[in-house]
């Protein structure tokens, strides 16, 4: 299953996911997709939320297996 | 975007679709005599006042249902002119599909349509053939397949929607 960060990472830097969503041109509904895990984005929006939440993409996403978090 | 047209638009159809229903009551249980003669041809149609009055009244709603959809229609173009919608499009006007998450439940949705139509209307036309039901049954069972249809997509795009926190 895929994890991520997105939430905690966007609040770090006081972003709403309005704020985000606008940063990486997607509607707010799929950020709450993609922290809530309903949606696993591609790898495009995968580098520009990374970008935008000044990380790389394994630090953003990883995947979670058999219960052993990264 | 809970109150995007686009979102609410299964619900205007679902709303079209039991309107048609109950026209459809109305217009199917009048009583027609027809006259073809060398002498005299003509047509009469006469409706019992219950459904007579079942004909107009729908009739009515339905012209004013359409008033206010079109009117709504336009409203949401109007505030959204990147996200236009047509009604005269192929591609059904409750598509979402503005990015990559949208598109995505768009899909979901759309997949389980398809599972519901894939099997209903075999089975609907298993069911016309077979049964000697009079042609407003067969009509009701089209409508109650369109109608589940939007249901199944609304409430699934719906559950995508629920619970949404900034």
């Amino acid at each position: 299953m895929l994890k991520n960060r997105v939430k905690e990472l966007r609040a770090r830097y006081g972003l709403t996911q309005s704020d985000l969503g606008k940063q990486v041109d997607v509607t707010r509904q799929t950020i709450a997709f993609i922290e809530k895990g309903e949606f696993s984005p591609s790898i495009t929006l995968a580098l520009k939320l990374a970008k935008s939440l000044q990380t790389n993409v394994n630090e953003l996403f990883w995947l979670e297996e058999d219960g052993n978090e990264k | 975007m809970k109150n995007d047209f686009r979102l609410q638009y299964p619900l205007w159809m679902m709303g079209f679709i039991v309107v048609l229903g109950m026209f459809a009551y109305g217009i199917s249980s009048p009583v027609t005599e027809i006259v073809n003669t060398d002498t005299e041809q003509s047509i009469m149609i006469e409706l019992e006042p219950v459904a007579g009055f079942i004909v107009v009244g729908t009739a009515v709603l339905y012209v004013a249902m359409l008033a206010t959809f079109i009117f709504q229609l336009l409203r949401h173009n109007r505030k959204n002119p990147t996200q236009k919608v047509s009604p005269f499009s192929i591609r059904p006007l409750e598509y979402l599909e503005q990015d990559e998450g949208m598109t995505y439940i768009t899909r979901k949705a759309s997949q389980k349509v398809y599972t519901f139509m894939s099997w209903s209307l075999p089975l609907l036309a298993v069911f016309a053939m077979v049964t000697p039901l009079p042609r407003l049954f067969i009509v009701w069972g089209i409508l109650l397949v369109a109608l589940i249809q939007y249901v199944i997509y609304y409430v699934e795009i719906r559950k995508h929607f629920k619970e949404e926190v900034e």
